[in-house]
């Protein structure tokens, strides 16, 4: 049972203390203020719109803007407010905490959660990641895992991987989003949850499997064009077999002389490595290296100069879009510079003229969610509206290939049917465990109608909007071209 | 057989056959289900006027044939869907995978190949196409593939979406675009071009008069707020979307015309004729689907399906498994298809099933398959010379196989596309849409 160490009480007692106290009048005002401040409530004052280069770095390096952060970037300036980002060392607020620590999958680990009912793991993996990009501060660090879940994508449904991604998650992705790029794929290569999506738990001495081996270097490191051949994909592959996590329960390991490894922990089995001689993209990897030629090829890959161009473009198209061919050789030499520092590719990325205003990019549904949540201030708990995600065609982790989920704007046209309904759900407080405080809103929006859509949209509201209400301009908002777009 | 029912979100049970592992059920529609996609985002990009420029009222019976392409996305294993048992290669390299050959007295029928000429045999879970294709409607082929050789899945999809033979990048229109460009339009139906999921695939990329549809049942509007009602919504987002010049505004503008097109149908009231039995599953629904917007006159030229799931590196089953619940439904669902348009209908609709790329001919260790090259292929429908196995077969000896181990392509798949569209679609110059593609013809249609 995890205690406190401040207060000496265990969590569960505090959260319930917390939740308590937001309800007590005497201390209601002091989380009211909390919660104005990270968003969860509108703030206490009118507020002017979000326009212009302000509002495009917001809907580029966060999810959108909110009143709090639009004080903050006045405070520190473009530079300070992004160099803050990169840092990523703002506290999260205990709102958020709170509503993380009700999901089991925060809280446990892998086979610990055998006992939820399994499409109840998958949407708490989908609501933590929904809670987090709309309610953490360090919304740049929320984008780059976005970023990266993609890239190093897992399709969770398949075998294990529900009890094995809210690992992957917090040590592999979150733990090196804004960290060493070679550090995050040295990770992944280890990660349970990715193992066993591509299979390499069966990737044997004798008979290679090179499902992982292959993404490892067409879609994580190198790109399809990164130089290496069929025969390189063998070679990898038998560098990787035996990398594979344990799934036996640690009695049955003792029984059979292992040293007992926890469930769906990763595990170098020696027995099944192919200790072979072999060459990778020209270079040789003696035989008898162990578990040392798989960590040989991570290093050969994220060094080569085909990883640091693969990189560089990849954040280089998240952030600017199709602008990105601008900065693309400047973050591969950042990359080259610093051996895959991440935040040093990100650099000539966002300081970018073409990040304020370069072409827009089309917001995938993901964006649309989490940014209208943060526009409204909604108190979320992230679970029905997840619904909404899936009928908008980007259910998180179910993306079935290893790509993840396309970032073209033809593939996002044709749901904009499920994004319409979506703003009349929100706008109509249809969506379970979503709450809009109206009232707080108009009062943070006076101005009617057109006061609201400029506040969402950033741009002038259409003359007709006049003769309708707050939740009406709200849906219309939310539905029209331009909010399509960030 | 384990059986296990999940539910999708639509509240369909969908049945899955035989998964050797517990396999969570979403009901992501994101890759499966037939796409229906409002692709306007390249009408400025290729210059060509939207749908709604061209405004007409959509109405009355169209002549005219249908085409519907069924991708099967992640390599589906041609050599055990339709397995080569007069090679003894095939025996030999797959000693756990490989399925008996149909007289094999010492296995069980229901685990027998079904003949289909006396070297080549149909996956016993495809019991239900059998009849089409000893009635002639179907025609097999293999040993079809593309020049991709890659073997990653998604050079060789948007190779075959992009209707190229290798070199996947070099254009960015989907095949299927270029064929609404190239025929005359019967009419300016949003809907030409159809296909149903929730992303919008290469296939159509570049398209005018092409939607995307999650969901026939879902497309449409509903409101819950008070003093707005669905309609006065509609026409406030007809208002939005009036002028927009970019992708998005255009897609926003087509999907509304979309809308009030489909509004006319009433998707949950069609019953599927013929004793059709469409397995209540993605694929299944999506086909039915397209079924009822083929009988609605609604415009329909083209639909584009797929179909998740075949990529398996692991476990893949013989004739029980990973693999053969996915064989099985699309016998199912194919023959539900046809049974529901019935013999008249079918006379003026063909479909292709087709893959991105076969798998190696030897098992691996994980009792699966790798990426290999190439595989079979499926033409039914109107005008088909079905009834025969269709293949430049360059056989599985070692020294056959391509390095590292796989079945050769010998049939460009552009050539059966084309041969299809020319002869049943109307599409005067095939290189208009496959450039390049060669003349050789398989003499499919008759």
């Amino acid at each position: 049972m995890d205690i406190d160490h401040t207060t000496g009480l265990k969590r569960r007692d505090l959260l319930t203390i917390g939740l308590a106290a937001a309800g007590v009048s005497a201390l209601s005002g002091c989380n009211q203020a909390i919660d104005r401040v990270v968003g969860v409530r509108p703030p206490n004052e009118p507020t002017p719109a979000v326009r212009g280069p302000d509002r495009r770095l917001f809907d580029r390096i966060a999810f959108g803007a909110t009143a709090p952060e639009q004080s903050r970037l006045a405070a520190l300036g473009r530079d300070g407010y992004v160099e803050e980002q990169l840092r990523a060392d703002r506290e999260e607020p205990w709102v958020l905490r709170a509503k993380l620590n009700r999901l089991d999958v925060v809280r446990l680990d892998g086979y610990e959660l055998g006992d939820l009912p399994e499409p109840r793991i998958l949407e708490q993996l989908q609501q933590s990641a929904l809670l987090r990009a709309v309610y953490s501060p360090n919304q740049l660090r929320e984008r780059m895992v976005d970023l990266w879940t993609n890239h190093f994508s897992i399709y969770v449904p398949k075998a294990r991987g529900k009890f094995l991604k809210g690992r992957d998650d917090l040590e592999v992705i979150r733990t090196h989003a804004l960290g060493s790029f070679p550090d995050l794929v040295k990770a992944s290569a280890r990660s349970p949850a990715m193992l066993g999506y591509l299979d390499n738990q069966v990737n044997r001495k004798g008979v290679p499997n090179e499902n992982y081996a292959r993404e490892l270097m067409e879609l994580h490191t190198l790109g399809v064009d990164g130089g290496y051949t069929q025969r390189d994909v063998m070679e990898v592959a038998r560098c990787f077999t035996g990398w594979t996590y344990e799934q036996a329960p640690p009695l049955v390991q003792i029984a059979t002389g292992k040293t007992p490894v926890a469930r769906g922990h990763f595990r170098f089995d020696p027995n099944v490595h192919d200790d072979g001689p072999k060459v990778v993209l020209g270079q040789r990897i003696p035989a008898k290296g162990g578990m040392a030629d798989g960590e040989r090829v991570l290093d050969i890959l994220t060094s080569h100069p085909s990883c640091a161009r693969f990189v560089a473009r990849k954040i280089g198209r998240y952030f600017l879009g199709e602008a990105a061919a601008q900065v693309e050789d400047e973050a591969a030499r950042a990359y080259r510079r610093t051996g895959g520092d991440i935040k040093a590719v990100l650099r000539p990325v966002l300081s970018s003229d073409a990040i304020l205003d370069g072409p827009p990019i089309v917001k995938r549904p993901f964006d649309l969610v989490v940014s209208s949540l943060r526009a409204l201030y909604a108190d979320t708990d992230g679970r029905a509206v997840g619904g909404h995600l899936r009928e908008m065609g980007q259910p998180l982790h179910e993306w079935p290939m290893p790509d993840g989920y396309p970032d073209r704007t033809a593939a996002w046209t044709g749901t904009f049917l499920a994004r319409w309904n979506y703003a009349l759900a929100l706008a109509g407080d249809q969506i379970a465990g979503t709450t809009i405080e109206w009232e707080g809103l108009e009062q943070a929006w006076p101005g009617g109608p057109a006061a609201v859509w400029e506040q969402i949209t950033g741009t002038p509201a259409p003359a007709w909007l006049r003769g309708h209400d707050t939740r009406q301009a709200v849906a219309m908002a939310l539905s029209a071209p331009e909010y399509q777009w960030r | 057989m384990a059986m296990s029912e999940r539910r999708d979100c639509e509240g369909y049970r969908t049945w899955e056959r035989g998964r050797t592992f517990d396999d969570e059920a979403s009901c992501s529609v994101s890759r499966r289900g037939v796409l229906i996609v409002t692709a306007i985002g390249a009408l400025g990009w290729l210059g060509r006027r939207s749908a709604l420029a061209q405004l007409a009222v959509a109405g009355g019976p169209r002549e005219g044939n249908a085409f519907v392409m069924l991708f099967l996305r992640g390599g589906a294993d041609g050599l055990n869907l339709v397995a080569p048992y007069g090679e003894d290669a095939y025996y030999r390299e797959r000693p756990s995978l490989a399925i008996a050959p149909p007289r094999d007295g010492r296995t069980a029928t229901a685990n027998r190949l079904l003949d289909l000429d006396g070297f080549f045999g149909l996956h016993p879970s495809m019991g239900a196409i059998l009849p089409l294709y000893e009635a002639g409607t179907l025609a097999v082929l293999h040993a079809v593939g593309s020049g991709d050789r890659s073997r990653s899945h998604f050079e060789a999809m948007a190779a075959m979406e992009r209707g190229l033979y290798r070199n996947p990048h070099s254009l960015p229109s989907g095949w299927m675009a270029r064929f609404l460009e190239a025929t005359p339009a019967r009419s300016n139906s949003p809907l030409r071009a159809v296909a149903m999921g929730a992303t919008t695939p290469d296939i159509v990329r570049g398209a005018s008069h092409a939607t995307t549809i999650p969901s026939l049942d879902r497309y449409r509007i509903s409101s819950p707020l008070k003093d707005l009602s669905s309609d006065a919504f509609v026409e406030a987002l007809g208002r939005l979307y009036a002028n927009g010049p970019d992708e998005v505004g255009q897609a926003g503008a087509e999907t509304l015309h979309v809308l009030k097109a489909l509004n006319r149908l009433d998707p949950a009231a069609y019953r599927p004729e013929g004793g059709a039995d469409y397995p209540p599953t993605d694929v299944g629904q999506a086909m039915r689907q397209v079924a009822m917007l083929l009988k609605a006159d609604v415009g329909v030229e083209t639909a584009f399906v797929d179909k998740d799931g075949w990529d398996t590196h692991v476990a893949q089953g013989a004739t029980e498994g990973w693999m053969t619940g996915l064989s099985s439904e699309l016998a199912l669902t194919l023959r539900a298809f046809v049974d529901d348009l019935g013999p008249a209908r079918m006379q003026r609709v063909n479909v292709v099933v087709m893959t991105e790329f076969g798998r190696r001919l030897r098992e691996n260790q994980g009792l699966g398959t790798d990426h290999g090259r190439g595989s079979f292929a499926f033409v039914l429908g109107g005008g088909v010379r079905g009834g025969r196995v269709i293949a430049d077969w360059p056989g599985l000896e070692p020294t056959q196989l391509e390095e590292p181990g796989d079945l050769r392509v010998t049939t460009d798949y552009r050539e059966v596309l084309a041969e299809v569209l020319e002869t049943r679609m109307g599409l005067a110059d095939p290189s208009s849409v496959f450039p390049g593609v060669g003349r050789a013809r398989r003499g499919l249609i008759g």
